[in-house]
């Protein structure tokens, strides 16, 4: 055997030499993979590795001012299936039928779901728990041997979430709703989405290249942050008036684009209630509201439908209050008062000759009232709403300030409320601000404000001069009922002196026991206010929108309010025909509600209501003294000894001077036919009920005087036999105010 | 374990110390291998036997018979080999043959096993050993006929290209590259001219262009392994899968038996992949431990070599030292995608008996050459 030369172990060593050098290169490469690569590749190596399970946080409850539940969220369940185990456990029929009749679904769309080539399919979201129960019992049902069995393979029931909105279509608006992830998709749902989402939570699970089940368990869990429950500053009560008076006002004025409503806490910027007519279910949001657009959508096809719907349901979710722009008209004339006040350009006395039309520039700017008012004073002319008066005290504001107090009473930005999609429009530029514009301007015409810009400027004028922001969110309060987070008034700026602001509200409180806005007179709830009727664009072509903006009680203010008709179309469209009514019966369900002390004038007083003695049963003689200090005649029928009954009854109320009818035998009583009053003047009525033997109550304004206003309905009708002394309930309605 | 009897009391005595150095290294890559094998086959035994320690049991068994084998290699004369050098190539070239005849056992379109049910070999295996210990004979013998290049390097290429070639044929890519590559490093060891070498590289150059001319595909293949995540879902899977499972690992690993691509996101673990799991649960210095005990191993080899008696002894433990060496590097190249895939079992770690065996045994031949080094 030969020897081992040197060249040999020279080789050998090479050979070492190239193994070493080999294997650091790859334990190198190795490292390169594990420090510079390793975080990304871990990354992905743990996607494929874990399952990870959003858990769903409970989305917070949304409360009115006083507790009640406006939306709320409830565990429901989601059913999917794996199409993939279905087609191997070959059950695909029987699990087209049985959940296409418990889940009431089309059987062939479940079918073709269930057969598709995919692992994971949804069935039907937000399914309640009694086909959830159902869909539970097949899959662990019995068979013919007794043995459990899962008849739907392939099936999964998982938790869900479902809002429910306990009042329907109530301030909808306003809540708004969520979309199929529980994602706020309109209103506060919207809006405070961050408040009331919460954080969902994760399980992660480890599991293996085939997806079974490992044999340790690895399971992290996250734990879901519910979301906070949300209390609004609105109130369901007075929510509930101001819906149902706008919808019986959009019916009797025949209003066409519907109709919106503000109600604010004056002195904190709360908004109580905030309407837009006509509402929609919040169960069902994407169902549209009216049959007419329904069937507008269902007669096009394709991509004209799916238009024609996205622009119908657009309208229905708007916001009329916040998002529209319109003219404030007449209503601005408070803010026009209020700064020509502020700049002292005009005292209450100042005399002004109103013609009809005020020659500005080269235009000639009529008032409403042709004929015009002939020589007023100023707080005359507020009451009658004479424009060639704003126009001239407008041009004594002057360009500058006008445009300085526009900007300071916040209609060129945003109020900051705290609902989406709040709208601002453009005011004349500058340059483009002349003589004409001014004059336009002082009377409320040629700019576009919001609703809730206009209510925000006059909390100036009833919060002494400070403008408060409104808000729609009082606090977020945790499942135990911690507040978490308080939302605090805020002021804007303070744009007008508090005697300004206190001259002004006399002023309005005027225009409506003298002026305009009578017909939104509440004996003893002292409301001030001014209404608008403005023209829609473009004009001439008949459609207005009439408007009243008011407040109460005016020497010291609590709410705030604003209503808007849009297109009224019914006899009038006149703000103080229509809004100012329906304004009135908005705030006498509000002041009562609210508890705001009434305080009656003097005159009123003696209009009052007195209560009718009870003489039922009492001797004849001793009816004169029952009836001494009562502030009530009455009159004895029959010659009977004892008072057998008498009408109205004691313990009611009766107008002042009215008659109660006694009778001593029952045998006398006897019934009249009641009278029609409709469309006589107060004198008139008066006359006529009274010779029937009836008694009147004039309902709303006491201080009706003749000529003004003519009888609008009566209660009972006319024609109804009643007996004698019956209270006839009469409303008049002013003519002839704007 | 019996001794075998030996004729006279005074070759007892001739009988001397192994090298302990080199068995220790042996050892403890045995033992490491084993405690990975149960680790990586952990899961897929779950799995796919019902019995997690399906796998490890087998290999436990293997690894007993396998040091049973190696103490006899560590007995048996290296000189017995000299003898049979050129019978036992001959015979398993035919064996090589016959593998390609009906009368081998097919196993997923390849054929590369002879034998009856249980008991199944792979010629090649055997092959392996038989072209180490002929060249070690021939070279050892005719060391003056590497000089020339048609008369020498180039026959002896031929006969290691024939063995290569018909492992090729069952097809068995790995392993006639083995088979290639160890018969380089014998020829290379026994002092063929550089200058061959380089007559090699332009032939070797045409061959791979040749190649891809043939079968397209093979580009494609190539694509992949540049960048495995273009076909995640394809033939980039493994390696993904691999780069995942060493990427996890970081500095020290996510812990012993704590892998997660073991899962069966990574098809048998427990077998060419075994790198990457050790990569995995126990960190680069899991990697840095297989690579500095391999290194021990080839240093102590390639010393034995330096040092060994005579010329045969030297070029045959510089054989079966290449043999561990050159499955190693391939191994762990392929796992860190430092080259295209191809199936090729880490020694000592990879699950698989009769490979243990062989392995172990090829360590005994070693061990029995170290007993004949004077000290």
């Amino acid at each position: 055997m030969k020897a081992l030369n040197l060249q040999n172990k020279k080789r050998a060593f090479v050979t070492l030499v190239i193994f070493v050098v080999l294997l650091i290169a790859l334990l190198v490469r190795c490292a390169w993979i594990q420090f510079v690569n390793g975080e990304e590749l871990q990354i992905k190596a743990i996607e494929q590795q874990t399952k990870d399970k959003t858990i769903n946080s409970k989305r917070g409850i949304i409360y009115d001012r006083n507790g009640k539940i406006l939306a709320q969220s409830a565990s429901v369940e989601l059913v999917s299936v794996s199409p993939r185990e279905i087609h191997e456990a070959g059950n695909a029929d029987f699990v087209a039928d049985s959940l296409a009749q418990i889940l009431e679904l089309d059987r062939t769309a479940v079918y073709e779901k269930i057969t598709k080539n995919s692992s994971y399919e949804i069935i039907k979201r937000r399914v309640e728990k009694a086909p959830a129960e159902a869909i539970r019992s097949l899959m662990s049902a019995e068979d013919e041997n007794g043995k459990t069995v899962n008849k739907l393979k392939g099936v999964y029931l998982s938790e869900d979430t479902k809002r429910y909105y306990p009042y329907g279509s109530l301030a909808a608006h306003v809540i708004g709703f969520v979309g199929a992830d529980n994602q706020g998709l309109a209103g506060v749902e919207l809006s405070f989405d961050n408040y009331l989402k919460g954080i969902p939570g994760r399980v992660v699970t480890a599991k293996n290249a085939i997806g079974t089940d490992m044999p340790f368990k690895y399971e992290k869990y996250i734990n879901p942050e519910n979301g906070a429950n949300l209390v609004l500053t609105i109130d369901e009560t007075i929510q509930h008036f101001v819906e149902k008076h706008l919808e019986k006002a959009v019916a009797d004025y025949n209003v066409q684009n519907g109709a919106a409503c503000i109600v604010m806490n004056s002195k904190t910027g709360e908004i109580l209630a905030m309407a837009t007519y006509p509402s929609y279910d919040l169960n069902d949001p994407f169902t549209l509201n009216s049959a007419e657009a329904q069937a507008l959508v269902d007669s096009l096809t394709g991509e004209e439908k799916s238009k024609a719907y996205n622009d119908e349901i657009q309208k229905m979710w708007r916001n009329k209050a916040v998002v529209d722009t319109y003219e404030p008209g007449s209503t601005f004339k408070g803010i026009t008062t209020a700064m020509a006040l502020e700049e002292n350009v005009v005292s209450l006395t100042d005399t002004f000759n109103c013609t009809g039309a005020l020659q500005v520039g080269p235009h000639s700017i009529s008032c409403w009232k042709h004929g015009g008012h002939g020589t007023v004073t100023f707080v005359q002319g507020v009451e009658g709403s004479c424009n060639p008066v704003f126009m001239t005290v407008g041009a004594r504001v002057g360009n500058a300030n006008f445009y300085k107090y526009y900007k300071a009473f916040g209609f060129a930005e945003k109020t900051g409320f705290d609902l989406p999609g709040e709208a601002v429009c453009a005011f004349h530029s500058t340059e483009n601000f002349n003589e004409v514009e001014l004059a336009t301007s002082s009377f409320g015409q040629s700019f576009q404000i919001t609703p809730l810009q206009l209510v925000t400027a006059y909390s100036a004028i009833t919060n002494d001069g400070t403008m408060v922001r409104p808000r729609i969110a009082k606090e977020l309060v945790d499942d135990s009922g911690n507040v978490i987070q308080t939302f605090d008034t805020e002021y804007i700026r303070k744009v007008i002196s508090a005697e300004t602001a206190s001259t002004t509200r006399q002023i309005l409180e005027s225009v409506v026991t003298n002026g305009t806005s009578k017909n939104a007179y509440i004996p003893g709830f002292r409301i001030a206010g001014k209404t608008g009727t403005s023209e829609k664009l473009p004009r001439g072509n008949g459609k207005y929108i009439a408007s009243f903006m008011g407040f109460a009680p005016a020497n010291d203010p609590e709410v705030i309010g604003l209503l808007l008709l849009d297109e009224p179309m019914g006899d009038s469209h006149m703000g103080g025909q229509i809004a100012a009514p329906t304004f009135k019966l908005i705030f006498d369900d509000i002041l009562r509600y609210l508890g705001v002390e009434p305080q009656y004038t003097a005159e009123e007083l003696e209009t009052m209501d007195l209560p009718v003695p009870n003489v039922e049963g009492l001797p004849v003689a001793d009816v004169p003294a029952a009836f001494a200090n009562s502030g009530l005649k009455y009159q004895i029928v029959g010659d009977g000894e004892t008072v057998v009954s008498q009408i109205p009854k004691g313990g009611t109320a009766l107008p002042s001077s009215s008659t109660v009818v006694l009778y001593t035998r029952e045998t006398d009583e006897s019934d009249v036919v009641v009278p029609d009053v409709i469309g006589c003047s107060v004198s008139e009525t008066n006359k006529r009920i009274t010779n029937s033997n009836l008694n009147i109550r004039i309902s709303g304004n006491a201080e009706v005087q003749d000529g003004e206003a003519v009888a609008s309905s009566q209660s009972p009708p006319s024609g109804t036999l009643v007996p004698k002394g019956t209270v006839v309930t009469v409303e008049f309605k002013y003519i002839n105010v704007h | 374990m019996q001794i075998p009897k030996l004729p006279q009391g005074t070759k007892i005595k001739k009988l001397k110390n192994i090298d302990y150095t080199f068995l220790a290294v042996v050892i403890m890559l045995l033992a490491y291998g084993l405690i990975m094998v149960f680790s990586a086959s952990s899961a897929s035994a779950h799995y796919r036997m019902n019995d997690t320690f399906y796998f490890i049991k087998r290999q436990f068994l293997w690894a007993v018979i396998g040091l049973v084998g190696m103490y006899v290699f560590s007995v048996i004369p290296y000189k017995v080999y000299y003898k049979f050098a050129l019978p036992a190539l001959g015979v398993s070239a035919i064996l090589l043959i016959l593998v390609l005849t009906p009368l081998g056992v097919e196993v997923n379109g390849a054929s590369r096993w002879l034998g009856f049910s249980v008991f199944t070999f792979q010629p090649s295996e055997i092959a392996k050993f038989t072209l180490i210990i002929f060249l070690a004979k021939s070279l050892a013998d005719n060391s003056d006929m590497l000089d020339k290049f048609w008369g020498g390097f180039v026959i002896y290429l031929a006969v290691i290209g024939i063995v290569a070639g018909l492992v090729l044929l069952e097809p068995h890519m790995s392993g006639a590259m083995v088979i290639g590559g160890v018969g380089i490093v014998m020829l290379f060891a026994a002092g063929a001219k550089f200058r061959h070498f380089m007559y090699l590289l332009p032939v070797a150059g045409a061959g791979v262009a040749g190649m891809i001319i043939v079968a397209p595909y093979r580009l494609a293949r190539f694509k992949t392994f540049l960048d495995p995540f273009s076909d995640m879902l394809g033939d980039g899977f493994q390696i993904v899968q691999s780069l995942y499972a060493i990427g996890s690992g970081g500095l020290f690993g996510l812990g012993l038996g704590q892998s997660r691509q073991k899962f069966l996101y990574l098809p048998e673990p427990q077998n060419d992949f075994i790198f990457s799991i050790i990569c995995e649960e126990l960190g680069f210095f899991g990697a840095l431990l297989v690579v500095i005990l391999f290194v021990v191993l080839i240093w102590k080899g390639i010393q034995i070599a330096m040092h060994a008696p005579d010329a045969f002894s030297s070029l045959l433990v510089t054989g079966i030292t290449a043999l561990i060496g050159i499955q190693v590097v391939l191994n762990i190249a392929v796992v860190t995608s430092s080259m295209p895939a191809t199936g090729i079992p880490l020694p000592f770690f990879s699950y698989g008996g009769t490979s243990l065996f062989i392995i172990l045994c090829g360590m005994g031949i070693i061990l029995n050459v170290t007993r004949h080094i004077k000290k």
